[in-house]
């Protein structure tokens, strides 16, 4: 009989009733061959493996790390809130010490889902990591949090999120924004004035494989996570880089995720984005789930795996080589913000489209430069739709001036004219919307 | 007339069952080396009190095959196995010989690496010179396309008095669960049909013209001739046959608890809307887990006999057994012993446990009914304490849609239901206890033979289709092959219902109308790019388990 070397809760929740649309990636069968694998290899039989049902999640844990507009329900349907509810519980059964690890394989994902939210954008509504990170630090205190997001698109709506945030590290992995949705996360996007070094981004070459994209790991990500020392390390494990992925263009393998995962060690790992769902996800979902116990993963392999064929070629590996080497500076050396200071606040004004569901934000977003703490955050949002939104923030650390000028500007939002005003108060944990 | 058998691990009891009356009961001592004659002497006995009856069948629980696993007389088997990419499969290795092979049949059933039967001449070899005549074949994904365990099992034909192949044990998945279930099922295959001939042999004797049915661990039956090919389906079928003996005397349509008390332990089984509930893959030999279907059952360290002492000052009650209790002749106070001090059993020699429970009272400084009243007391805390992990257990399996998690039907006992030894005297204590109607049906001390005579058989069929590749399988009756693009669910769904409605037929099962239960039909869209290249549909029915005719009250 096997057993794990380290005890593992799996949240599997294949939503087996859920789609976007019919044909869309994210849809029922997406998890049903991982399930049939799953089940197939027993791993719920290994002695240390377990599976758990997913919680569901309330109003009040989505509104933690977000501003939802015009309220939760037009944004979030049970699905999301049940996928959320599956991060949570993976939480809870590391934090409670039931388990030593836990992997929500859960759907739909989050990553994309920044702090404020009209729609879906990249078939993601809520950020499930964040939602799950908020709901430790109101439960366990503010503990130190890296994210390491290994989808193979860029994780915005994390790094949104945690922008402003001194305590949690976010590190994204990723095929280069100039040849991949969503655009974004090149190096010189690295934090808010307040958590500059805190946000990394590597972007990888195309047809980036196993050794190109360990050697970025162990050169670029361990020794800062060596460094920030965090608490916890959570994964956002997309399973796109995959050699047969539909919509990238990247050649990592199962054993490659596997490997990624016994260097990275995360205590939870998030099931993201991952569309091969018949030639990947379920040998990958595998070799994750085998490497988090600590079980022999070495004969996990995709039937149709051809190593010669996927190896990546001399010039990339000498890209990534450069890449390691200037990239840990964006940690260890940052270097000045220029965030644009306007009366005491920091100011970003920005245009988000939210492809999914067709729909452009117009967004200021002002971040109090505050001596005590990180600083309330102010976001002025409109979409066509929702017109004249506000979204007020005080952050975990946050200190009693920002709670209180945060209630200040909340009691009088409607009178301001804000059609939708929404506080999330961590610091007196208060969440509501102005009536 | 029907009658049911259940060899038990101490007692064998029988029953012989006309128009919902017990006519006849027997219960005689076990003998383990001597099947046979013990069943023979069961069926004198009860067919002593009804003579000249037509006997319409013979429903056996027999602990045959989990007794030779247990007591490891099983025969050599050489194992073959096509695992396939994944878990190590030396991780299962089982059996004299066990030999893994190339080839690889994928989640979706396609081959994605040949298998070479060529390459097994060295391994039959070895498996000749070792004397091995029975064999079991294991595909990973096996039940999705079982060609490849067929021509190994083809290959094997000529050395082979018997060999078991994966796709006929069990539809379910799981290789590790299905390496020893086959494993098992040929090591028990020779023992078992010896059983079987001898068996026939003396029904034939005494002219005896029955239909022969085998009990297995999920509470049904199946025919004789079937158990010759599957005879690893007869092991565990104790406990089932004892709820199912419950179902006919004390039919429910709520939730309920089972609880079996015994000597050692008490067995709890649940039911959900009056149907027991199974193991979610299936029961553990020793380590080794299989896909043999059964009942849920857990047991508990509790029953009449358990041990009372006072250890290091503290009172404590079981798990241990010292034999029988005092009442009954044995040599240390017990359960049962408490319960006769405090008036609520009068069970054998009731000064004999006045006796015991005073000795432990005083080492504790406590009187002898309050001593017998801690010990009833922390007996019970026990037996609540169980059953809500069990529940809760139970309550807490995953499921894998949104409308079963909003609406999180859970296991809420409405009443409990009790037998076995000390059964009608715990019923008050069980009432206080758990805050439940409990009820001790009639008949309790022979509710397994019951069970066993009155249970119908149960099948399953699993049909999988996946129409853009074509396929059409169904692992438990060997088919696999070719179907149309434009086939439907509904088409599925009536093929699954109208092949295992045939092999009932085929095996002399009677199943009417409402017998046959669909339990999945699901048909996911395969995308590929963005076209829709196809539907996986996967159609699972049964035969509900039940009862054939419940008593008259």
């Amino acid at each position: 009989m096997l057993t794990a070397r380290n005890s593992l809760g799996i949240i599997f929740f294949p939503a087996f009733d859920w789609a976007i649309s019919p044909t869309h990636p994210e849809r029922e069968e997406r998890l049903l061959y991982t399930q049939d694998q799953f089940r197939e290899e027993g791993i719920f039989d290994i002695e240390g493996i377990r599976e758990y049902r997913p919680l569901v999640a309330t109003q009040k844990d989505i509104l933690r790390p977000h501003f939802c507009f015009p309220n939760v329900q037009a944004v979030c349907t049970d699905s999301h809130l049940i996928s959320a509810g599956g991060v949570i519980r993976a939480a809870q059964l590391v934090m409670e010490k039931e388990r030593q690890r836990a992997f929500a394989v859960v759907r739909p994902p989050g990553h994309h889902a920044m702090r404020t939210v009209h729609g879906s954008r990249g078939f993601c509504n809520i950020n499930i990591e964040a939602v799950m990170i908020e709901w430790i630090r109101e439960h366990y205190g503010n503990l130190r949090v890296a994210v390491v997001d290994t989808d193979c698109h860029h994780g915005d709506g994390t790094q949104d999120i945690y922008w402003h945030d001194p305590d949690v590290l976010f590190i994204s992995l990723h095929q280069d924004g100039r040849t991949l949705y969503p655009g974004t996360g090149f190096p010189s996007e690295c934090g808010g004035p307040k958590a500059m070094g805190r946000t990394i981004n590597v972007p990888m070459p195309p047809r980036t494989s196993d050794e190109g994209y360990l050697m970025t790991v162990e050169r670029i990500v361990m020794p800062i996570l060596e460094h920030f020392k965090p608490d916890l390390i959570i994964n956002s494990a997309g399973q796109d880089n995959h050699f047969s992925d539909p919509i990238t263009n990247m050649n990592f393998t199962a054993q490659g995720y596997a490997r990624l995962t016994e260097m990275l060690k995360p205590d939870i790992a998030v099931l993201e984005g991952g569309y091969a769902i018949k030639g990947a996800l379920p040998y990958v979902n595998l070799g994750i789930s085998l490497a988090l116990a600590g079980v022999d993963f070495s004969a996990v392999q995709e039937p149709e795996l051809d190593r010669e064929k996927i190896r990546e070629q001399k010039s990339t590996m000498d890209y990534l080589s450069a890449l390691c080497d200037q990239l840990p500076e964006v940690y260890f050396n940052p270097r000045p913000s220029d965030a644009v200071r306007e009366g005491g606040y920091f100011v970003r004004r920005r245009s988000i489209y939210y492809d999914t569901d067709d729909i452009t934000e117009n967004q200021v977003e002002r971040l109090k430069d505050c001596p005590h703490c990180p600083g309330l955050l102010i976001v002025e949002s409109e979409t066509a739709d929702t017109p004249r939104c506000l979204g007020l923030h005080v952050p975990v650390q946050g200190c009693d001036m920002c709670s209180q000028e945060a209630e200040e500007r909340f009691a009088k939002a409607r009178q301001a004219g804000f059609a939708y005003a929404q506080l999330s108060d961590r610091v007196t944990k208060r969440y509501e919307y102005a009536k | 007339m029907l009658i049911g058998i259940d060899v038990g691990g101490t007692h064998t009891d029988g029953v012989c069952i006309r128009e919902g009356r017990v006519e006849a009961m027997a219960k005689v001592p076990t003998d383990h080396d001597n099947l046979l004659a013990t069943i023979s002497e069961v069926l004198r006995l009860i067919l002593r009190d009804c003579k000249g009856a037509e006997i319409r069948t013979l429903n056996l629980s027999t602990t045959l095959s989990t007794n030779s696993i247990v007591t490891g007389h099983t025969e050599k088997v050489g194992m073959f196995v096509i695992p396939g990419p994944g878990i190590n499969p030396q991780a299962y290795a089982l059996g004299a010989q066990y030999h893994v092979l190339s080839g690889c049949v994928d989640h979706r059933g396609a081959v994605s690496a040949k298998v070479r039967p060529e390459h097994m001449k060295p391994m039959t070899a070895r498996c000749r010179e070792e004397g091995i005549r029975v064999y079991g074949v294991v595909g990973k994904f096996c039940t999705r396309n079982p060609e490849q365990e067929m021509a190994i099992a083809e290959a094997l034909a000529p050395q082979a008095d018997f060999v078991t192949q994966g796709h006929r044990v069990s539809e379910s998945l799981n290789f590790g669960r299905r390496v020893s279930t086959v494993y098992y099922n040929a090591a028990v295959w020779r023992t078992f049909n010896t059983f079987a001939d001898a068996l026939e042999q003396s029904l034939k004797d005494l002219n005896i013209q029955a239909d022969i049915n085998i009990v297995k661990a999920d509470g049904g039956t199946m025919p004789l001739k079937l158990a010759r090919e599957i005879p690893v389906q007869s092991i565990f079928s104790g406990p089932a046959a004892s709820v199912m003996g419950i179902l006919s005397t004390a039919p429910q349509t709520e939730d309920a608890l089972i609880l079996d008390i015994g000597g050692t332990t008490t067995d709890m089984a649940v039911l959900l809307d009056g149907i027991p509930l199974l193991e979610r893959d299936g029961i553990s030999i020793g380590e080794h887990p299989t896909l043999v279907r059964a009942l849920k059952v857990e047991s508990i360290g509790i029953g009449g006999d358990s041990f009372i002492s006072s250890r290091g000052g503290q009172l404590n009650v079981g798990p241990d057994r010292h034999g029988p209790c005092m009442a009954a002749g044995g040599p240390a106070p017990a359960l049962m012993d408490a319960m006769n001090v405090l008036g609520h059993a009068a069970f054998g020699d009731r000064e004999r446990s006045a006796k015991g429970i005073k000795e432990v009272a005083m080492a504790q400084g406590l009187s002898a009914r309050e001593c017998a009243e801690q010990a009833v007391h922390m007996a019970m805390s026990v037996l609540k304490r169980k059953v809500d992990a069990f529940l809760n257990a139970v309550n807490s399996r995953p499921v894998y849609t949104i409308q079963e998690i909003l609406e999180d039907r859970t296991v809420k006992p409405k009443r409990i239901l009790v037998i076995g030894g000390p059964a009608e005297a715990m019923v008050p204590l069980l009432e206080e206890t758990f805050g439940l109607p409990v009820i001790a049906p009639r008949h309790a001390e022979v509710a397994n033979a019951i069970g066993a005579c009155l249970t119908r058989p149960t099948q399953s069929l699993v049909l999988t289709v996946d129409t853009s590749r074509g396929s059409f399988t169904v692992p438990g009756l060997g088919i696999h092959k070719p179907i149309k693009r434009t086939y439907t669910l509904d088409e599925a769904v009536h093929d699954a219902t109208t092949m295992l409605r045939a092999e009932l037929d085929r095996q002399g099962i009677p199943a009417e109308e409402g017998d046959i239960q669909v339990i999945q039909a699901d048909a996911f869209n395969m995308v590929e790019g963005h076209y829709t290249i196809g539907r996986n549909i996967r159609v699972r029915c049964q035969m509900r388990p039940g009862v054939i005719t419940t008593l008259e009250p």
